[in-house]
């Protein structure tokens, strides 16, 4: 037979204790240790007017230049250890430099059959006579692709932590002093006039030229955004947006990622089956060659333009 | 005279052009650190890029390579679009300390 | 050697060193003056002579090509960008500098209107 102990004999055992604290039925700290409330820590006044104190006569007494022998003589050899930091470093960083390889050197790491395969087989696989741009866009073609993305996600992230609705903006603009700026100047704006047309056709000939001579969508849309911010600068923010605002934006950096998307997919599937694809390579030379790079390059440039224009109209007022 | 004594005379030509360049943006940057007010650094640089448009330029045709312009006309344009960028930033910010300072006085 | 190749060599190298000659004095230009206003009359001689007699020379020295055209290119747009720079920086001087009329000789236009509302 088995003997049941008794309910208060229970209730002295160990294993009661236990699987009443495993159930959570009784807390094993409350009613045996005392937590006292929290209050704010309270800044005495004297504290505060003691420290204030101090802190003046440090001003006064460290800070005294006419008195303090030390801190003149600080000054004195500050701008001495400057320049000879500056020439240490130069130094250093040259003596670094001399240690490298002759550029084009045989026995150079990079001098490996992968340079000799894009340099004695470029023009022709890629019908590219600038063999930079026919490497970055044809054979490398993915690692541009997620350069392009990194500049969508810089603009991205900039719009997150800067941008303001329109309709603060507008307010903010009418509180704020307009005078005395230089706003309108009539010099600014003449020769804006003339000189925009210009900068954005040279911009459209530097992209379209990626493959014949060095420039590409980078550059090229560099200087379309330049063009874009000089226009801006001399009118003023609303004739811009009759031809630049938000929306415009949108479209054009979305749609010009996503081509560069697709247009890179059909081009890997079909190189890597070594299928014929349907953008011929052309006479080198000419503008219309080069076959994918042609199209990528004008995606590219877009997305740099947007880039450009968009950190500029962002960190200026906050708004495109 | 030969081609290669014509070519030989070219290129000391515009070694000499370059290492005169040098030495002028040198001078051209210790003005830009002296200069005591904001518009003494603009105009130092504005010529350092105008000495350093010549020497892209004398670089073109030193190594046969014509594109090398196309360079020297994008850097034109930058900097033209830096000093107007800089002055309407400056005096803006200028202008907005100077009326929080005039308020001020007037407050007290 | 012909003689268009000893011309074109004579004329391209007076017109280089006429356009370095001509930076030398815009430096000493910025040395000598006091005040940057002054300073700007000097940086506007390289900025637009100096360089156009450097590039001109050395169009001469390359002869009929599409660098020759650029390098027009090029002294056109500063032709054309350069006195409005300098007059962004001058306004920029003027408008930010509160002892303005120390350096002036007669004072900023406000005080001389000021003293001739006072005489009359």
């Amino acid at each position: 037979m088995s003997k049941l102990k008794q309910t208060q004999d229970y209730e002295k055992t160990a294993s009661f204790k236990f699987f009443r604290w495993i159930s959570g039925e009784k807390d094993p700290y409350i009613g045996t240790i005392e937590m006292q409330e929290q209050s704010e820590h309270q800044v005495e006044d004297d504290t505060i007017t003691e420290r204030m104190w101090e802190k003046q006569m440090i001003i006064d007494e460290i800070y005294d230049v006419d008195h303090n022998r030390i801190l003149t003589k600080f000054h004195k050899l500050y701008k001495i250890a400057a320049v000879l930091f500056c020439v240490a470093l130069t130094f250093f960083l040259l003596l670094t430099v001399s240690y490298l390889p002759r550029t084009g050197n045989a026995a150079n790491p990079d001098n490996n059959e992968v340079a000799q395969r894009y340099i004695e087989s470029g023009l022709q696989e890629t019908g590219a006579v600038n063999i930079v741009s026919g490497m970055i866009l044809t054979y490398r073609a993915f690692d541009t692709f997620g350069e392009t993305n990194v500049l969508f996600i810089a603009t991205v992230c900039v719009m997150i932590l800067l941008m303001v609705d329109e309709k603060t903006l507008e307010e903010r603009s009418e509180a704020r002093l307009n005078s005395g700026r230089i706003k309108d100047d009539i010099i600014l704006q003449m020769t804006a006039k003339f000189l925009v047309p210009f900068i954005l056709i040279f911009g459209i000939y530097v992209i379209l030229n990626g493959q014949n001579s060095p420039g590409g969508g980078f550059s090229g849309g560099a200087i379309l955004g330049a063009g874009l911010i000089l226009y801006a600068n001399a009118f003023g923010i609303k004739p811009t947006q009759r031809f630049f605002n938000e929306k415009v934006y949108r479209i054009a950096k979305v749609s010009a990622l996503c081509m560069y998307g697709c247009i890179g997919l059909y081009y890997y599937t079909m190189g890597a089956n070594h299928l014929a694809d349907h953008i011929p390579n052309g006479i080198p030379g000419h503008i219309l060659s080069g076959g994918i790079i042609l199209p990528i390059d004008i995606c590219v440039g877009l997305e740099v333009a947007c880039t450009m224009y968009a950190f500029y109209a962002l960190f200026k007022r906050g708004g495109l | 005279m030969t081609k290669e004594a014509l070519e030989l005379i070219y290129s000391n030509i515009y070694y000499v052009v370059l290492i005169v360049l040098a030495l002028m943006l040198f001078v051209c940057l210790v003005r830009a650190i002296r200069g005591p007010r904001i518009a003494d650094r603009i105009v130092a640089v504005n010529m350092m890029g105008t000495m350093v448009m010549v020497g892209i330029a004398v670089l073109s045709l030193l190594l046969k390579e014509g594109f090398l312009v196309d360079i020297c006309l994008i850097y034109a344009m930058i900097s033209f679009l830096a000093v107007i960028v800089i002055t309407k930033i400056y005096v803006r910010e200028y202008i907005k300390e100077h009326q929080k300072e005039v308020e001020e006085d007037e407050h007290h | 050697m012909s003689i268009i190749e000893h011309i074109r060599l004579l004329t391209g190298g007076v017109f280089l060193l006429g356009g370095l000659v001509l930076f030398a004095l815009e430096l000493y230009g910025i040395y000598h003056m006091k005040y940057v206003l002054n300073r700007m009359h000097a940086a506007a001689i390289g900025d637009t002579l100096g360089i156009s007699f450097c590039l001109i020379g050395l169009m001469i020295f390359s002869g009929w090509n599409w660098t020759t055209l650029k390098m027009a290119l090029v002294v056109l747009f500063l032709w054309w960008s350069s006195p409005v720079s300098s007059h962004l920086i001058s306004r920029l001087e003027v408008e930010t500098n509160p002892e303005l009329s120390k350096h002036l000789k007669k004072g900023t236009l406000e005080e001389i209107t000021e003293s001739k509302e006072e005489q009359s």
